[in-house]
C-alpha cells in the first residue's frame, strides 16, 4: 500500500498561529484529494521543521482529523526535537484540543 | 538605571520597584517618565502603552528622563522611532544629540512594532536567532519561541477587528542579562485586554485580575470555537521548564505566576495588555 505523505516543512520550518494552521489544512485537503489517495493513514512528517505552537498544531491536526476521521494520523520526523515532541503531546493529550 | 546587583534575588523586583515609583507618572495628557526606571523590557512597554493611549491628544507630552545613560538606552532601544510614530515629536528632538557608541547589542532586542500577524510570524526566524544569541541552546531556543510565538498569536487572535484606538498590533522588547542568566521578553499590545477578550464568555468576570486569572486557566473569550489553553502552555513552560517568572498587566491589573504560586496587584491602568515571560538559562 502507498501512504500519503504530507511534509511539514513544505508549510514552513516555523509552524505559528491558527490561521496558518487552518489555512494548511485546506492546502493540505487538495494535496491529500488530489492524490486520489486510498490508504487508511496519513503520515505527517515533520523532519526539518524547527518550531510548531500548539495553536498551530492544535489547528492543523485537529482540522486534519475532522476532515479524515477515518484515517489514522501517524507522526514522524519529530525525533531528536523534544520541543516539537511536546507540542505534538499536548495536542494528543487533548484529543482534538483547544 | 537599576540596581544589576538585586536581579534574580526575588519576585521580580524590576517590575515591583517599577509600580512602587510609578505614583503620578501619568497626570492628563502628560506621562512623566523621569520618576521611574524605564531601563528594563516591562517598563519600555508599559510606556509605551501609556504613550499609545494619548496619541490623539494635541495636548499630549511625554518628560524624558535626565540621565544621559538613560537616553543613551533608550536610542539604543529605538524608542525615539516609537515616539516618533506617535507623535510626540518635542520628544523626539531631544534624541537628536544623543549619540550611541552601536546599534548591535546582541543582549538587547529593540522595541519592535509587528502591526499585522503576519509580519509577527514573519520576524520568528530573527526571535530565534534572538534567544540563540542571548545564550540559549537549541531546545530552550525553540521552547522560548514557543512561549513567545503563543503570547504574539494571542494579541493578533483577541484583537483582529477590533483595537480600541488607531494603533494596531504587538511591541516586543526583549533584554538579556548575561551575569545573571536572565531573559526578559515583554510583548505588549494596545487591544481590548483580558477583561474585554473574556466578559462576552464570561459576564460575572468583576475586574481584571478575575479576568487573567480565568485567561491562565485556559478559558477564552472566542464563543463557540474550541480553542484556548495556549495561556496554560505558556505558564507551564515558563515555570517549569525555565523556572521563571510569568507577568501579566492588563488593565488595572497585575498577576504575576512563579514556581511560588501567583500574587495579584491592582496598578495603574493601561490600555490593553503587556505579557512577559523570564526565564533563566544555565
Amino acid at each position: 500500500m502507498i501512504h500519503m505523505v504530507l511534509e511539514l516543512k513544505k508549510f514552513g520550518k516555523i509552524l505559528n498561529s491558527r490561521a496558518s494552521g487552518r489555512e494548511a489544512v485546506l492546502r493540505a485537503r487538495q494535496i491529500v484529494n488530489g492524490e486520489k489517495d486510498t490508504s487508511d493513514d496519513l503520515i505527517l512528517d515533520f523532519s526539518e521543521v524547527g518550531v510548531v505552537t500548539p495553536s498551530f498544531a492544535d489547528e492543523f491536526i485537529s482540522g486534519l482529523k475532522k476532515q479524515y476521521p477515518h484515517k489514522k494520523l501517524n507522526i514522524r520526523g519529530a525525533e531528536g526535537n523534544k520541543v516539537l515532541q511536546d507540542v505534538l503531546n499536548l495536542v494528543e493529550q487533548k484529543g482534538v484540543p483547544s | 538605571m537599576h540596581d544589576w546587583s538585586t536581579l534574580g534575588a526575588g519576585m521580580d523586583d524590576l517590575i515591583d520597584g517599577f509600580y512602587r515609583s510609578s505614583s503620578g507618572i501619568v497626570d492628563g495628557h502628560t506621562v512623566d517618565l523621569s520618576r521611574v526606571d524605564v531601563t528594563h523590557p516591562w517598563a519600555l512597554g508599559v510606556s509605551c502603552l501609556l504613550l499609545i493611549e494619548r496619541q490623539q491628544f494635541t495636548d499630549k507630552r511625554v518628560i524624558l528622563p535626565m540621565d544621559e545613560g538613560t537616553l543613551q538606552y533608550l536610542k539604543r532601544m529605538r524608542f525615539d522611532e516609537r515616539l516618533k510614530e506617535l507623535g510626540y515629536m518635542d520628544a523626539v528632538d531631544r534624541f537628536s544629540s544623543i549619540a550611541i557608541e552601536e546599534r548591535e547589542d546582541l543582549n538587547v532586542q529593540e522595541i519592535t512594532h509587528c502591526r499585522y500577524v503576519d509580519e509577527f510570524n514573519a520576524r520568528l526566524g530573527r526571535f530565534e536567532r534572538m534567544f540563540r544569541n542571548f545564550g540559549l541552546n537549541d531546545q530552550d531556543a525553540k521552547r522560548a519561541l514557543v512561549i513567545f510565538g503563543e503570547l504574539g498569536n494571542n494579541v493578533f487572535d483577541h484583537n483582529l477587528g477590533n483595537w480600541p484606538t488607531n494603533f494596531s498590533g504587538s511591541i516586543v522588547i526583549a533584554q538579556n542579562y548575561p551575569s545573571f542568566k536572565r531573559i526578559e521578553c515583554a510583548i505588549g499590545d494596545a487591544g481590548v485586554g483580558f477583561l474585554g477578550s473574556l466578559r462576552a464568555a464570561f459576564p460575572e468576570l468583576k475586574d481584571d485580575i478575575a479576568a487573567i486569572q480565568k485567561g491562565l486557566k485556559g478559558y477564552t473569550g472566542r464563543i463557540g470555537e474550541d480553542r484556548g489553553n495556549g495561556l496554560q502552555t505558556i505558564q507551564n513552560w515558563t515555570i517549569k521548564d525555565f523556572h521563571g517568572i510569568l507577568n501579566i498587566h492588563s488593565g488595572g491589573g497585575l498577576v504575576q505566576v512563579d514556581e511560588q504560586g501567583i500574587q495579584t496587584k491592582e496598578v495603574m491602568p493601561v490600555v490593553g495588555t503587556i505579557a512577559q515571560f523570564v526565564i533563566y538559562y544555565t
